[in-house]
């Protein structure tokens, strides 16, 4: 401790303007969206008290279910895809090649845009009628294929749309884990005869497991609260058909002004991603340690 | 970490500049022309109509001056609604008058009886402003009617030998059949997929079915739907039956649609007036609008309407009160002006005008305003009709059993309503 300091007040002071703004616009939001889940309240009119009737009305209602389904369907569609696809991004920016510099910025550009930008691109890309891919097929002989306005492609559309843009992070994380991997390991390995592949699959992979897990956890997360690219790219549709949880959320609450139903919504949604989250942490982090 | 200071320099001197221009545009109060501020979500073809009016009239008169804030239309209701529960809402709205009923029970519209004159509103259409009135209050001004109509490629009719618009659904269905096997081109554009937007085309002309055969789709207390009945049945097969007998595309979205009509496409394309304009931009595109064919009985068409009100505000400026009504007096007045965007004013005097009877179309349309469809008059109504188009569109691109989709839809609408 140094002299004249008093470690409390100054620790305070210090955090007081931080503090501040995350009580403002952290906790009292948090816990006001919470009190709000007991009410139906339309913004403008005085909240009126419903108990626990929005939460029951939630598990009654069929569009509950259908967003959440397309929401989990979304994280099954990119979570796998996204972390290999990182890790082997990854792979090739650590690995012998020249042009491992022009790879790592080709694959990591396309993060820093912003999700309106990558979601209006791709969509005017996958347009039936007047899209550049569309075009593509057709010159080469092929028939349009119906991206975004076809339930069964649409998700997936979204998902290309979503690996193109986001695989970059995961790529960066992934780098850094393998760079910290100590070049003995490998030198001895190279020592004792083994190839490219069986040190990706025997000393890289093990080795990164920590990072792998973070990624993991965080691209679950990622992809539950996803919403823009799918509000932009389909708007939930066709039919409904990618209308995720959030986007049901956000129509509730800002397009119908249900606040109370949209926030008990938003509370369900929180639960979840907290119990997978632990759930995540709890099975694969264990091991690690 | 030179670099970094001089960005930090860069952003900061950025910053000054910002706040430096800001006082600059506020002149003091007191001298100078009143200053209101108006939201508007006029963002598609009639946005750049809209931005022509209030330069013409700002430069019209030196006592007001009106700044318009463009708002995104996807983002205007959420932003207005936070605006007007926070009380920072501008000077003069627009609204859509089956949006109306969202607001005014919360006390956030002011009501304009006092500030109106008689004569003024004697020279409004009476349906209209009646539909912005709420247990005896006005609560907004008409600004414009929008039914949607139908619109017809000129050259894919001749092409197929028609010489006669349809006005029968049969009329229809054949005549789109003629243009298909005669050109090769799409017999009807009736867009049925989310794209931009959700498939409203498909609501709106439901809503306009059911309503040709004197049904409604609600009951009279707007307690329940009241479309699954043989209205509802027909509308949706016939609707079913252009795509899949092959004359309307699957999967078409509103942009698709209107840009294939644009292109010479399409035979028959249905969307509100608000199209016109844009679609009279189009080169080489030889087309006539005419109002919604009695398809199924007497006419009918879905409608709704944008209009002016002025939110309650904290200290309200009696000044900037009678302000707006002399702006929303001037837009009405020169609403000839919003008609080559294709809307149909409201005011006799410009609905008599030789500048309104100088456009084409509009004045055909503009009769057919006597028998538009209101929107029901509760607050679930914006969320059943969203919801609609989501059901309508399953139920036509995927070809849905027509009785087992309207069980559907019913339920849903009724599930709907008893949440509010």
């Amino acid at each position: 401790m140094i002299p004249g300091n008093r470690d409390i007040r100054d620790g305070i002071l210090f955090s007081l303007p931080f503090m501040v703004v995350f009580a403002l616009f952290m906790v009292y939001p948090l816990v006001f969206g919470f009190y709000i889940s007991f009410f139906r309240w339309n913004i403008l009119g005085t909240p009126a008290f419903l108990g626990l009737q929005n939460y029951a009305d939630l598990f009654r209602d069929e569009k509950f279910w259908s967003s959440l389904w397309h929401t989990v369907q979304f994280v099954l569609m990119t979570t796998p895809v996204l972390l290999v696809m990182g890790f082997l991004m990854a792979l090739l920016v650590t690995g012998k090649s020249p042009l491992k510099g022009l790879m790592e910025t080709v694959f990591f550009v396309p993060y820093i845009f912003s999700m309106t930008v990558v979601a209006t691109l791709w969509a005017w890309i996958m347009q039936k009628d007047f899209g550049i891919l569309n075009h593509i097929i057709r010159m080469l002989g092929g028939e349009g294929v119906s991206w975004l306005t076809s339930e069964s492609n649409a998700m997936w559309s979204i998902s290309i749309a979503t690996y193109w843009w986001t695989a970059g992070f995961n790529m960066v994380l992934f780098t850094a884990g393998i760079k910290q991997i100590s070049k003995e390991v490998f030198e001895s390995a190279t020592v004792d005869g083994a190839n490219a592949l069986q040190k990706v699959l025997h000393i890289t992979i093990p080795l990164v497991k920590p990072t792998t897990i973070l990624c993991l956890i965080l691209q679950v997360i990622a992809s539950f609260n996803v919403f823009g690219q799918v509000y932009v790219m389909t708007g939930g549709g066709p039919a409904g058909s990618t209308r995720v949880l959030i986007q049901y959320i956000y129509e509730t609450g800002f397009s119908y002004f249900r606040m109370g139903y949209s926030a008990a919504m938003s509370y369900i949604l929180f639960a979840i991603i907290m119990a997978i989250s632990v759930i995540q942490y709890a099975v694969l982090g264990r091991r690690n340690d | 970490m030179r670099r970094k200071l001089i960005a930090i320099i860069a952003m900061l001197a950025a910053g000054m500049m910002l706040f430096a221009s800001g006082p600059q545009e506020a002149p003091a109060a007191g001298d100078g022309p009143i200053e209101l501020k108006f939201w508007s979500l006029f963002t598609g073809g009639d946005g750049e109509f809209f931005d022509a009016m209030i330069e013409e009239f700002n430069s019209s008169q030196d006592e007001i001056h009106m700044t318009n804030d463009m708002v995104k239309f996807d983002d205007y209701y959420t932003k207005l609604t936070t605006a007007l529960a926070a009380g920072t809402a501008p000077d003069v709205i627009v609204l859509h008058q089956a949006r109306l009923i969202n607001y005014v029970p919360s006390g956030v519209l002011l009501p304009l009886d006092g500030y109106v004159s008689e004569e003024m509103l004697a020279d409004f259409q009476a349906a209209p402003l009646e539909a912005c009135r709420m247990d005896g209050s006005l609560y907004a001004i008409p600004f414009d009617v929008h039914p949607i109509v139908m619109y017809t490629n000129r050259a894919l009719l001749e092409a197929a030998g028609i010489t006669e618009l349809p006005k029968t659904a049969e009329e229809y269905s054949a005549a789109a059949k003629a243009v298909k096997e005669a050109t090769g081109q799409w017999g009807s554009l009736i867009d049925n997929t989310t794209g931009t937007y959700k498939a409203y085309t498909l609501t709106r002309l439901f809503v306009s079915l059911v309503n040709q055969q004197g049904g409604s789709m609600l009951t009279d207390d707007l307690s329940a739907a009241a479309f699954n009945n043989e209205y509802g049945y027909n509308a949706l097969v016939w609707l079913q039956a252009l795509v899949n007998d092959g004359v309307n595309p699957n999967e078409l979205d509103y942009d698709a649609a209107m840009n294939m009509f644009k292109l010479g496409e399409g035979a028959f394309y249905f969307n509100g007036v608000w199209a016109t304009g844009t679609l009279e931009q189009t080169e080489g595109l030889d087309f006539v609008a005419s109002p919604l064919p009695a398809f199924m009985g007497e006419s009918a068409a879905w409608t709704d309407s944008h209009t002016f009100a002025i939110p309650v505000q904290k200290n309200q400026d009696p000044v900037k009160v009678e302000a707006a009504i002399s702006f929303i007096d001037w837009m009405t007045g020169h609403a000839y002006l919003w008609a080559k965007a294709g809307n149909i004013p409201t005011r006799n005097s410009v609905l008599e005008g030789e500048e309104f009877h100088a456009l084409p179309y509009r004045a055909d349309y503009a009769a057919a305003v006597s028998s538009v469809v209101a929107n029901p008059p509760t607050a679930a109504w914006g969320e059943i009709y969203e919801t609609l188009s989501d059901l309508l569109e399953a139920a036509v691109t995927k070809d849905a059993d027509p009785q087992a989709a309207l069980d559907g839809m019913e339920s849903t609408v009724n599930e709907i309503i008893s949440r509010y």
